[in-house]
């Protein structure tokens, strides 16, 4: 077990390298970071000075050397057009973007799951198609399109919603409805096809044999099985939603990390592109490896 | 239980909803004769099924410069559908070649590409295109070659998990033993047999690229307009959206009748092919 959680950690560290290594040559691949975050209009003068000042004309290798021997230390760089350090503004927005994907991800898991446990139960029946319907529509629908929708409805014909903002539980529901839309499908087809599968093994016909009531063979049996891959799929999810919910935040004017990567692009400040980037994929990757750990730890079939 | 007969509800709906859409693209030009490009300021912000200049109809409307809504849907969807595949046809045929070589060689060879796939995999697919176009600059060529490059990764994991699977088989062992070459063995021998699950994920695979160009188009790093893409016309329709609901919902529609689409068809492609692309 030890020996599986030293690979699986030096798997992440490796990951992360490149990860760093993807996000700072991204920078070179016109050739010239000055030119690319300096206005056009800037100056020869000008551009040769921000070349010193950042440390571009060094060798390339010497560069990203010194980029990963200060992210090492805390330190990814200032921003440009917020004159200070990148990781203290990753920071300030970071738990708008967690306050959001959490919720997404909590009421998604909880009535997808639901809901394909239910169609699975019912199979073929109408409930059952009523809830492939809903899963597929789900998917098909981006999310800034239902996004946009949503507010359309809400918002504005009904007027029972804020458009956007940060602050009150009003301002919450329509973003996290919008970006829970597409995770929740996926738990519907999930939930649906794990409890097909569970309600297939032998230990349920066993359990029926024994001559258990149908509910508590579905719930003590069933029920219980089919959610392991519902579990492993979630902290998938839980790393991508923290850092796809760029569209979802621009649109409801959120205030969390996405509209600041977005933002960051749309004003070349790309110390804090490369911040929330590389902030973004840590996540991810910890959270995977967390749960890849965490399998060990609670699966004795894994754990040998 | 009964064996899934080849034509079901998943196919039928998804065939014609594709149909839909892709007869929409090549007849629309010629049952809608309409420039998508020309402007009329007289009829600006018209709504759906109202007359514009010399009493010519807009079916779903017109946007903020007076141009047809339903001509530039119909350019829109072409051109968001002409992305899409050539992003398809670079992402693909990379990836598997990264799998098969992975799971042909094996070892340190393997280690590597997987690697690199887990790398891809960690960075945010929106970030990491929307950083990348935003370095090399907007245009349909660079989102292209964008979309492409960075979508080879799930091909390569579904590649290399199919060549494990049919390498250790005796007809793979004979060709070897009758003296094949690698490329040989490779061409002749192992792609023709890993096809089926890289075609469903194909289908699979190209309603995200559309959902993708069209997040591009709507924050603006896609194609440039006045060019429509199904994202641009939502991108631009957004600013309008409280006053203009067509400008937002058809274009939307469009997009998630082809998302659709291609998921029934490929969920009607894994029941077929009994294909397992985990």
């Amino acid at each position: 077990m030890v020996q599986y959680i030293a690979g699986r950690l030096a798997q992440a560290i490796i990951v992360l390298l490149g990860v760093s290594a993807v996000v700072f040559f991204a920078l070179f691949l016109t050739g010239d970071p000055a030119v690319l975050m300096m206005p056009p209009d800037a100056s020869r003068a000008e551009l040769d000075a921000f070349r010193r000042a950042m440390g571009f004309d060094d060798p390339m290798v010497v560069q990203y050397g010194r980029y990963l021997w200060r992210a090492l230390h805390g330190d990814l760089g200032s921003s440009l057009r917020f004159q200070q350090s990148t990781l203290s503004l990753v920071f300030e927005r970071l738990p708008a973007t967690v306050l959001l994907a959490v919720s997404a991800l909590c009421w998604s898991t909880l009535v997808g799951a639901l809901a394909g446990i239910v169609g699975a139960l019912k199979r073929g029946t109408y409930v059952d198609f009523g809830v492939r319907l809903i899963a597929l529509l789900g998917q098909a629908i981006p999310v800034f399109w239902l996004g946009l929708l949503l507010m359309l409805v809400f918002s504005l014909y009904l007027g029972w919603l804020p458009t956007g903002g940060y602050g009150r539980w009003q301002q919450l529901i329509l973003p996290s409805l919008s970006l829970g839309a597409y995770y929740m499908s996926s738990m519907t087809r999930l939930g649906r096809a794990s409890m097909i599968d569970v309600m297939a093994q032998d230990y349920i016909l066993t359990a029926r044999g024994k001559g258990l009531t149908e509910p508590s063979v579905v719930l003590k049996h069933a029920y219980r099985n089919s959610l392991i891959p519902v579990v492993t799929v979630l902290a998938m999810h839980l790393g991508q939603l923290l850092g796809g919910a760029v569209i979802t935040e621009l649109i409801f004017s959120w205030p969390g990390i996405g509209r600041l990567a977005i933002q960051a692009i749309y004003t070349r400040d790309f110390p804090l592109v490369q911040a929330v980037v590389l902030l973004s994929a840590s996540i991810f990757v910890f959270v995977n490896l967390a749960v890849d750990i965490l399998y060990v730890v609670l699966n004795p079939r894994i754990r040998i | 239980m009964k064996r899934p007969g080849w034509v079901n509800i998943d196919f039928i709906v998804g065939f014609s909803l594709l149909g839909l859409v892709a007869g929409g693209v090549l007849l629309g030009p010629l049952l809608w004769p309409v420039d998508p490009y020309h402007q009329s300021i007289a009829h600006v912000f018209q709504p759906p099924l109202e007359s514009g200049e010399h009493g010519n109809l807009y079916p779903l409307g017109s946007d903020q410069l007076g141009r047809d809504l339903l001509a530039r849907i119909i350019a829109g969807t072409r051109i968001s559908l002409v992305i899409v595949t050539l992003a398809m046809l670079i992402a693909a045929p990379l990836g598997v070649a990264g799998g098969v070589l992975a799971g042909l060689f094996g070892r340190w060879t393997d280690a590597t590409i997987m690697r690199l796939v887990d790398i891809q995999l960690a960075i945010p697919f929106i970030l990491l295109v929307m950083m990348i176009v935003a370095v090399l600059g907007s245009g349909m060529a660079n989102l292209i070659i964008v979309l492409g490059i960075t979508g080879w990764a799930v091909y390569a994991r579904v590649a290399r998990g199919q060549v494990l699977s049919i390498k250790n088989l005796e007809y793979i062992e004979a060709a070897q033993a009758l003296g094949s070459s690698r490329l040989r063995l490779i061409l002749r021998h192992i792609l023709p047999n890993i096809m089926t699950p890289l075609i469903v994920l194909i289908t699979l695979d190209l309603p995200r690229l559309v959902i993708l160009e069209s997040a591009m188009g709507f924050l603006g790093l896609g194609v440039q307009p006045p060019t429509p893409t199904l994202g641009n016309l939502l991108g631009e329709g957004q600013a309008y959206i409280f006053t203009s609901w067509w400008l937002v919902v058809f274009p939307g529609t469009v997009i998630a009748m082809l998302v659709v689409a291609f998921n029934l068809i490929g969920d009607w492609l894994v029941q077929v092919t009994n294909a397992r692309i985990e």
